[in-house]
């Protein structure tokens, strides 16, 4: 007898080297079933990848002020007059309600900025210490207000408010002066860079801050009209708000709450809107696939009866002859699920760009598209491999 | 080696069809015997049922004096696969795969290695006068080349009996007399078993031995030689 020992079935790379040959010999029929599996990969793997990227995104924004945090804005009520609240009731916030653990005002508006010949229209913030530390604002040259500049014509700048005052040969820093209304303030500082915060008032980068208690001068009054509320933790924001909106509001002013899991709720369903559409675009175009894989074998078993009966004849078992067509099926899902990840991150990455978001990659996500091709490949490759194992032998040689 | 015992064989769905009734046979270590008869008289029934393809409807198939009992079809494919080596009328060598790895195809199901396949497949084809057509795929190959290449596939595995379905029948006559002899050399040199349907009363003929088959049963079995 020769070497290798009988009834050993075949090694998977031969098994596998089969598959390939058999799968190209199809074709185009090979490829349509491909492409149906790589649409619902892509769609899978994107939902996933964008998922990640949101969620991502939406920690990012609360990274540096925490999820523990509302801003309560007032806005004017249909009776008109300056919508603000009272900076000795909320000094007091802190002191009297057990739920905040700090509540830091700020008066914004903005306005027209000079400074020579350039002008930009900036966001007006007028700021204290407090509101410094809370946004970790850091200089990137100068200083940041002090509480001593209380009262004094002292600026600072964000980063962008900056650049867009500067000429070239004329850089705005630490000493230049800029005009506000009928003010002159001396910039003290400019802020370094710093993604923007999810509840920030404004978009700080683009802004001149100014000491909240001189804000009188350039703004419509010194009293705050944004409150930051740090809760604390464990707190209801739900009820703190509403409870913080009724003691704040008053007949002149209405009170708009917003608070950090609020917006990261809202993010949330933007999140689900995308992932329920790609979700039914992934699972419609994973069964089509998978029906695509299906046709594609069963054609492929009845063209090929009389290579089943033979190899049944030199001795394939039942067994041996479904493997070779879940492999077939297996391969060709598995080819559309790679592709199909790798288009799927070109999608995410298109969404997130389109969002303004960051993109990241989930290097968890990357191997579950070609997993759930395979399993739908073996899923509906099944039915043909066992009806290739069913075939008789000689009613399968006898086929022409 | 081999023997029938009372086996039958009906088609149909209620049985009609009596393919093979009550045929009992023995042939010997080394025979090389030809089944001749009529259309239609049983013989390539009787061949699938000696090669385990088919199982009878009654009786007993016996190697060696050991009854086979194939339980499961995977059994008999590996019996098949140890025991027995098939020619067809019509070759059936797969048209994708080249003259060698045709050849090599039973061992792939011994689990023989790719790299081990190929030299005993090329030595196959060497005795079987083909080593030159080796890379070539099927339907590069005239009648009798595939009828060889077939026939390497059957020798391949070191059968105990090889199995021949008319299989000179869709050659012309050099061919068929290239094929006859080549199974009468490799009956002779390696003293394999040889069980040939045949319709040529020449061929027949030139076998130690011819069974006929009338109407799904034995009426003449020469004398084991
Ligand atoms: N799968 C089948 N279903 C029904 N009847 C069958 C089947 N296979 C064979 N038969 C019948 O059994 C009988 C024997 O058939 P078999 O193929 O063994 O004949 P044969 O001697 O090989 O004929 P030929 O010389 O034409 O090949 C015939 O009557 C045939 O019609
Ligand atoms: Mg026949």
């Amino acid at each position: 007898m020769t070497g290798a020992s009988p009834h050993s079935p075949p090694s998977l790379s031969d098994a596998f080297i089969e598959a390939l040959a058999n799968l190209r010999s199809q074709g185009r029929r090979s490829l349509l079933a491909l492409i149906g599996i790589l649409i619902g990969t892509a769609s899978i793997v994107a939902l996933l990848n964008i998922g990640h990227i949101g969620q991502a995104e939406a920690m990012k924004a609360f990274n540096e002020l925490g999820v523990d945090m509302i801003r309560i804005q007032a806005t004017r009520t249909s009776s008109g007059g300056h919508a603000h609240f009272d900076r000795s009731v909320i000094d007091a916030l802190s002191g009297r309600e057990a739920m905040v653990a700090e509540a830091v005002p700020l008066a914004l508006g903005s306005g027209r900025v000079f400074s020579g010949p350039q002008q930009a229209n900036l966001s007006i913030v007028g700021a204290t210490t407090e509101l410094a530390a809370l946004n970790r604002w850091r200089p990137v040259s100068g200083r940041l207000l002090r509480a001593i500049d209380d009262g004094s014509t002292v600026a600072v700048l964000g980063s962008q408010a900056a650049a867009s005052l500067s000429a070239p040969g004329a850089e705005i820093g630490p000493g230049s002066a800029i005009r506000l209304g009928d003010y002159v303030f001396t910039v003290v500082g400019v802020l370094a860079e710093r993604d923007r915060q999810m509840l920030d008032a404004t978009n700080y980068a683009n802004a001149v801050l100014i000491p909240l208690a001189g804000a009188r001068r350039v703004l419509a009054g010194d009293q705050p009209n944004v409150v930051m509320v740090r809760l604390r933790p464990g707190t209801d924001q739900e009820a703190a708000g509403r409870r913080l909106s009724a003691m704040l509001a008053d007949p002149r002013t209405t009170v708009q709450v917003t608070s950090a899991l609020e917006v990261v709720a809202a993010m949330g369903r933007q999140r689900a809107i995308f992932a329920s559409l790609l979700a039914a675009i992934g699972g419609v175009s994973l069964l089509v696939g998978g029906i695509g894989v299906m046709n594609v074998m069963l054609m492929s078993v009845m063209e090929r009866r009389r290579e089943i009966g033979l190899r049944a004849a030199v001795g394939a078992t039942p067994a041996e002859l479904r493997l070779m067509f879940l492999i077939e099926a297996g391969l060709l899902s598995a080819a559309g699920g790679v592709l199909g990840a790798v288009a799927g991150i070109g999608v995410s990455l298109l969404v997130a760009m389109v969002s303004g978001w960051e993109f990241v990659l989930a290097m968890h996500v990357l191997p579950l598209g070609p997993a759930v091709a395979g399993a739908v490949g073996l899923i509906f490759g099944l039915y043909p491999a066992v009806a290739a194992s069913r075939l008789d032998p000689i009613e399968a040689l006898r086929a022409v | 080696m081999l023997t029938l015992t009372h086996i039958s064989k009906s088609y149909g769905a209620r049985g009609e069809v009596a393919a093979l009734t009550d045929v009992s046979l023995g042939i010997g270590q080394g025979e090389f015997c030809a089944i001749v008869g009529a259309s239609g008289c049983g013989k390539s029934t009787l061949l699938n049922i000696i090669g385990l393809l088919d199982r009878p409807d009654a009786g007993q198939v016996a190697f060696d004096r050991r009854v086979i009992d194939a339980g499961s079809r995977a059994e008999a494919a590996r019996l098949r696969n140890e025991l027995i080596g098939f020619v067809f009328q019509s070759f059936h060598l797969l048209p994708r795969l080249t003259a060698w790895q045709n050849a090599a195809l039973p061992l792939q199901y011994r689990g023989v290695s790719r790299s081990d396949r190929r030299p005993r497949a090329l030595e196959m084809l060497d005795q079987v006068g083909l080593k030159d057509r080796a890379e070539h795929l099927p339907s590069e190959l005239s009648g009798g080349q595939s009828q060889r290449v077939a026939l390497a596939r059957a020798l391949i595995g070191a059968p105990r009996l090889l199995l021949a379905d008319e299989p000179t029948g869709s050659l012309d006559s050099a061919s068929a007399n290239d094929i006859m002899a080549l199974l009468r050399r490799i009956n002779r040199e390696a003293g394999l078993t040889i069980v040939m349907v045949t319709h040529d009363r020449d061929l027949a003929a030139r076998c130690d031995r011819r069974i006929e088959l009338h109407d799904g049963q034995v009426v003449s079995a020469e004398a084991a030689a």
